[in-house]
């Protein structure tokens, strides 16, 4: 009977979940806690095996509804959570960690921060790799913490220092919250992961105390260990690092390259582009072809007028220099099947006529000149523009019609 | 798109997933899961954070209690699919289901035996034909000479019941003349090899099962709306399939106002297969309409303005039945098909199909299944393919080297064990360079420019996968809504997610992704039947049976009229069924403390035909949405399908119209009889005599009472009435031995008969289930009577001519046996111990004249009444049994 009592405790646990989660998901939170007050009785026979048990599932609704029901107070919540950690002691790092959270996120950073250290100096049973990934996790926070702790201390200083005045017991403090922020921070970052906030803030302490080359390193390794997850901004950190660092042209089309390889659709290939137009190699020049090209292949681009102003301005000059019509050509061959109707479609023009001017001023004149004067949307464009009497579109139309022969020449 | 300037913290490690799995009831609930500054270099003292998981929504509540019908059923009725009980074996139904463990048992048996006896020809046919003489299938004994030769068949029968009526019992054995019996002929009896056909119906079998537990065959679902191009005028097109085997593809009209409804007749077209999947894309001011059925796959344009016609386009045909199908959102006339076997082509209307990835085998690690999926990405010439272990995205241009991995189900994305890709969806309309991956626990969202990390991740906590999924894009500065539905549980959730949070207000750079307000979940169509009046009880299970139909499809579309904001969902059923809820938009009002919601849909209470809460036109129309939808659905039902029902015979057949129509009304004697009735019921007395003596004509009562009694003075006065008299004194003088013995078995009859008279009264005076014993009795009185003239009239022998032929004396002995048989009558629930009384009131009735007196005015014209003459049909028609053995 005594297996029969075990089956029914079971049965009835989880008719009552399913009560909750019904009543969650159907935002009655009143009708949830209720329930939830049941539920805790299944914490005094706990039989599951399940890899959510009984304390964890209290632990999740109970935080649900603290959030969401409207006359929940910080003051519960926390009280709440205090007795959560006890109660789920296996996972008590995991639950010190989302609480931390909702107080950083309700604006209390002072007790997250006393969070934060009760729990990194919590001990208790084995050491697990989960374990050990919370704990890391923890202090990197206490880091961000102590990182902006630091740089309100940073900004006091150099308010005052504007001032003339400089106060030893504020910068003595700055330099220990620096300390603080960087043991932890540097220990994160050393582990494969995504550490965007961690890397800037470590990043950002380094470069006020002149430690550039480690700063560097730290960039380095974070864009290019191939352990790393190809994350576009660690390349862009790296970019903006080089460029407040005064580096070489070289240096930062280099690192652009690379960001290019991985995101060809990345926003800053506008300023790739324009770095390489004005450069005097023909190389450069003509991988800024292909960059703007290949940005304009991603449908996030279509209207980007910037961008088309971009290709149209490299387009006109290859023309007006009768030179490298081949590098438009052999960018054009893998297009000229789907652009037409990607981009130059006559719905487009209309729309973009309707929308944006300047938009299909620029497209249109790439559209003249790669697919010819009778192409819909130059055809629509030009047409719609001349009779709104726009100067800037019959000098359109007289450009593309000067310059249909390389049309034919490009296609041929 | 810009890039988020900064991303959620997370760790990266690649390898198999490590985590234990294992579906979790609430595993999404109660956590933020990373938190992220929000904004550097702000002026404010204290930096501000963000969580990943818990922000506030918008507000969306439902305005109706329940599901509302957008379409009438379909007149032809449905035919459900299989259910675990029709393939499992039975013993073994419940414990393996609570158990949730694959290792079924399969009831190959019982399949087989369908088989053979659904298609006996293709069985046995030719050794059938060649054997017949030699099998025997009536009950009696076999006479010497024949016994060498033949076998009685109907001892098998028996036999192979008896074992029937004792499965699962322990102590059950084989009769041995059964075992005989398949020792004998297992070899050489059957048309098709055994072990030939075992094996294709195991293999079928398994399929079925499968297929029952998780039937991917719909990922993506067959339902899609179109809006119109002009946003003004609220109307749109439903594209669904329909019909008895879904194989007609609709295109309905549908007027959107406080509840959608259809404008004019649809487009139909009727394709060759079940439509599996509808899926549509908006380029250029067109719709492009892809359908995928099982071997074929179809593309229709649709032109934006309203009221064109839908054009076909192209259709494919595949060796290997097709698991995707998805509509390109960039170029006109492009899709992209999956093959089970394997292969990812790139199909367009213009240029035909090309072929970009060929592979049996999946793509990270080992999984059977054979599905694949396909989508296209921000690049128009870059596709995603999928299997059930990832995604990778391969270029159309070069697909053999330019490829990278999106997605794997592994450690990389925090993915369980034994997680598994459902159903990949380009989130393209809401951001260009994101992904939505649903599995059977949680779903990603994934950005192309940051393969393999999910920007978000969320555990969804459906009880099944979610196969069905629909984005609706939120315009700038609000946040885009997400529905996952189920199949089988119709379960359907709401998300809500971001993918920049500060961006908008400070003007600053994009932001993380951040799932944003809780999950919702929606009314399913099951739902609604608690809402519905009930019905009676084996219509309530068939409506039932067809509301719980699993899921097909789901399509939503955003509506906004000025301030008035609301979102329409409509869900498929495989049944065919349209239903359709909105949702209205809460501008930020501060969440009031007795939420509405939980009053209204608080469980048990109805609020649909009651309520009008929160619209007051909506209500009426819902409650009448209903009331329409019901009365189609009855009278679709109405016409019972063939094969489900016994076989009947239409009474039109045997009555004429005039037959059936009653008199005008009830004659006074009707109705003096009915008063009678009632007065004698009422005091608790009864009636011997049926009618008072002063309006019967003397005479003819008489004679008929007579012929049934033994007094020779009575007998004699008869005779020299009619006329005949010389002839009655020659039986009573004749001496011949046949004529005595006549006589000795007449007066047996008589004897048996006035038995039968005895116990019939004393069932009529004890019983008080008298009458609707009697109008179960009635079966045999129209063979007796022509209802549609007063009993007192029928005279025997003399119809009058213009009449159909009634058939009096003697009956037919047809139905008789019928319904004398103890079979037909324990059919007729009658219990044991009344049936002899039964059967001898009824041979008295077959065998002597009628005698109205005893049929009672009021029973005549029940009669009429077409309960008890379907009653009649079905019972005056012998049963016809399915022949067992395939003979």
């Amino acid at each position: 009977s005594s297996n029969e009592h075990k089956l029914n405790f079971k049965k009835s646990k989880e008719a009552c979940l399913s009560y909750i989660q019904d009543a969650l998901l159907q935002k009655q939170w009143k009708r949830a806690a209720e329930f939830l007050t049941c539920y805790v009785e299944s914490l005094e026979k706990d039989y599951s095996r399940e890899h959510i048990g009984p304390s964890e599932m209290i632990w999740r609704i109970g935080t649900e509804i603290l959030w969401r029901h409207s006359q929940s107070r910080m003051k519960e919540f926390n009280c709440f959570m205090e007795q959560m950690k006890t109660l789920g002691v296996k996972r008590y790092l995991k639950v010190c960690l989302e609480h931390v959270f909702h107080l950083l996120c309700n604006g209390q950073i002072d007790e997250a921060y006393q969070n934060l250290s009760l729990a990194e100096s919590w001990r208790f049973g084995e050491q697990t790799a989960i374990r050990d990934k919370e704990i890391k996790l923890i202090q990197a926070y206490r880091g961000l913490l102590d990182y902006c702790s630091w740089s309100k201390q940073k900004k006091i200083l150099l308010e005052h220092g504007e001032d003339g005045f400089a106060d030893l017991a504020v910068e003595q403090e700055m330099h220990s919250y620096f300390r603080k922020a960087a043991v932890n921070l540097k220990e994160i970052i050393k582990i494969p992961g995504i550490w965007d906030v961690f890397v800037k803030c470590y990043v950002d302490l380094l470069e006020f105390y002149g430690e550039h080359n480690e700063a560097r390193q730290v960039l380095n390794e974070y864009a290019y260990n191939s352990k790393f997850p190809a994350n576009p901004n660690a390349h862009v950190y790296l970019y903006q690092f080089l460029k407040r660092q005064g580096e070489s042209k070289k240096s930062l089309i280099s690192a652009l390259k690379i960001l290019h390889d991985i995101v060809p659709s990345h926003e800053l290939m506008i300023d790739f582009n324009t770095m390489l137009q004005k450069s005097k190699k023909r190389k450069k020049c003509q991988l800024g072809l292909e960059v703007i090209f290949a940005a304009l292949d991603y449908a996030g681009w279509k209207e980007n007028a910037k961008a088309w102003s971009c290709l149209a301005r490299q387009v006109k000059q290859i023309v007006i220099t009768e030179k490298h019509l081949d590098w438009i050509q052999q960018e054009w061959n893998s297009r000229k099947d789907w652009w037409p109707d990607f981009h130059f479609s006559h719905y487009l023009a209309k729309r973009n006529w309707q929308e944006n001017k300047s938009l299909s001023h620029e497209k249109a004149l790439v559209a003249g000149i790669l697919l010819g004067k009778d192409c819909k949307y130059f055809k629509y464009v030009s047409h719609q523009g001349c009779k709104a009497r726009l100067k800037r579109f019959r000098m359109l139309k007289k450009f593309v019609t000067r310059h249909n022969p390389v049309y034919l020449r490009i296609s041929g | 798109m810009e890039f988020p300037a900064a991303l959620f913290p997370s760790y990266f490690t690649a390898g198999p997933p490590r985590e234990e799995g294992g579906p979790a009831l609430v595993a999404g609930w109660g956590e933020h899961g990373q938190v992220l500054e929000a904004g550097p270099g702000r002026r404010q003292a204290q930096p501000a954070f963000v969580p990943r998981r818990g922000v506030t929504g918008e507000r969306w509540e439902a305005a109706e209690a329940a599901a509302v019908p957008v379409l009438l059923p379909s007149a032809g009725c449905w035919i459900p699919s299989p259910a675990p009980e029709d393939i499992l074996y039975r013993s073994s139904l419940c414990r393996k289901l609570q158990a949730g463990k694959s290792g079924a048992t399969l009831d190959f048996a019982k399949q087989l035996g369908h088989f053979f006896v659904d298609h006996p020809e293709d069985a046995f046919g030719s050794l059938g034909r060649l054997l017949h003489k030699n099998f025997y299938l009536g009950n009696a004994k076999l006479k010497r000479p024949a016994r060498n030769s033949t076998i009685r068949m109907t001892a098998l029968v028996e036999d192979i019941d008896r074992l029937e009526a004792r499965r699962g019992c322990p102590r059950q054995h084989l009769a041995s003349r059964l075992r005989w019996f398949s020792h004998l002929c297992r070899d050489w009896l059957f048309e098709v090899p055994l072990g030939l056909l075992a094996d294709c119906l195991h293999e079928e079998l398994a399929q079925q099962w499968s297929s029952l537990l998780f039937d991917d065959s719909l990922t993506g679902g067959a339902l899609a709306w179109l809006p119109s191009e002009d946003g003004k005028t609220p109307v749109g097109r439903l594209v669904h399939p329909g019909g008895q085997a879904m194989n007609h593809l609709y295109f309905q009209d549908v007027v959107l106002e406080e509840l959608p409804h259809a404008r004019g007749s649809p487009a139909q077209f009727e394709l060759s297969g079940r439509i599996r999947q509808v899926a549509a894309g908006h380029v250029d001011g067109q719709d492009f309409v892809g359908v995928r059925s099982d071997y074929h796959c179809g593309v229709w344009r649709v032109p934006g303005k309203t009221g064109a016609a839908p054009a076909p386009l192209q259709v494919i045909r595949t060796d290997v039945p097709a698991s995707c199908l998805t509509v390109s959102p960039h170029l006109p006339g492009e899709l992209s098909v999956c093959t089970q076997s394997g292969t990812v082509y790139l199909w367009s209307v213009e240029t035909g199909l090309q072929q970009l990835r060929h592979d049996p085998q999946t793509m990270f690690f080992r999984d059977h299944s054979p599905w694949r999926w396909s989508d296209f990405t921000a690049h128009p010439r870059v596709l995603s393919c999928a299997d059930r272990t990832g995604l990778q995205c391969l270029d159309a241009r070069a697909p053999k080297r330019c490829h990278f991995d999106l997605f794997k189900v592994g450690e990389e994305a925090g993915c369980q064990q034994g997680e598994r890709v459902v159903l990949p969806m380009y989130l393209g309309r809401a951001h260009p360079s994101q992904y939505l991956v649903t599995t059977q626990f949680s779903m990603y969202v994934l950005d192309e420019r940051l393969p393999l990390v999910p920007v978000l991740k969320w555990a969804h906590m459906m009880k099944a996968p979610p196969l069905f999924a629909h984005l609706m894009p939120g315009k700038p500065g609000r946040s885009h809504k997400v529905l996952l539905g189920a199949s089988c549980t119709q379960e359907l959730l709401l998300l809500q997610y971001w993918d920049s949070f500060w961006g908008v207000s400070t003007g600053g750079s994009q932001s993380a992704c951040q799932l944003s307000g809780t999950p919702q979940k929606l009314h399913s169509i099951a739902e609604c039947l608690q809402h519905l009046p009930t019905q009676l009880p084996h219509r309530q299970h068939l409506l039932q049976q067809r509301l719980s139909a699993p899921a097909a499809g789901l399509a939503a579309t955003l509506q906004e009229d000025g301030p008035r904001k609301s979102m329409l969902i409509f869900q498929l059923s495989e049944a065919g069924d349209v239903f359709c809820q909105r949702l209205i938009h809460k501008a930020s009002q501060p969440p009031a403390p007795p939420s509405r919601d939980e009053a209204t849909t608080a469980p048990g209470s109805s609020p649909l035909f009651e309520a009008p809460a929160s619209s007051p036109h909506g209500l009426g129309t819902a409650a009448l949405r209903y009331r329409r939808w019901l009365r189609a659905f009855s009278r679709a039902w109405r016409e019972p399908p063939r094969h489900t029902w016994p076989p009947s015979l239409s009474q039109r057949r045997l009555f004429t119209c005039r037959d059936l129509e009653g008199p005008a009304g009830p004659s006074s004697l009707q109705k003096q009889m009915r008063q009678w009735l009632r007065q004698t019921m009422q005091e608790g007395g009864r009636i011997q005599r049926w009618e008072p003596l002063a309006l019967r004509p003397p005479p003819l009562p008489q004679t008929l009472e007579l012929a049934g009694g033994p007094d020779p003075l009575s007998n004699r006065l008869t005779a020299a009435w009619a006329g005949d008299w010389d002839q009655w004194w020659e039986e009573r003088t004749s001496f011949s031995m046949v004529q005595r013995q006549r006589a000795l078995r007449e007066r047996r009859r008589r004897q048996k008969r006035a038995q039968g008279h005895r116990s019939l009264s004393a069932s009529f005076t004890s019983s008080l289930t008298y009458q609707s014993e009697l109008s179960e009795l009635s079966d045999v009185g129209p063979s007796l009577l022509s209802p549609s003239r007063p009993p007192s009239l029928s005279q025997e022998g003399s119809p009058p001519a213009g009449s159909p032929p009634v058939r009096s004396h003697p009956p037919s002995p047809a139905p008789d046996e019928a319904l004398l048989s103890s079979q037909s009558l324990r059919c007729r629930g009658i219990p044991k111990e009344r049936r002899k009384t039964l059967r001898d009131y009824l041979s008295v009735w077959a065998e002597g004249p009628p005698e109205p007196p005893e049929l009672p005015g009021s029973q005549a014209s029940q009669l009429c009444f077409p309960s008890s003459q379907s009653q009649l049909s079905s019972a005056s028609q012998p049963r016809r049994k399915r022949p067992r053995m395939g003979f």
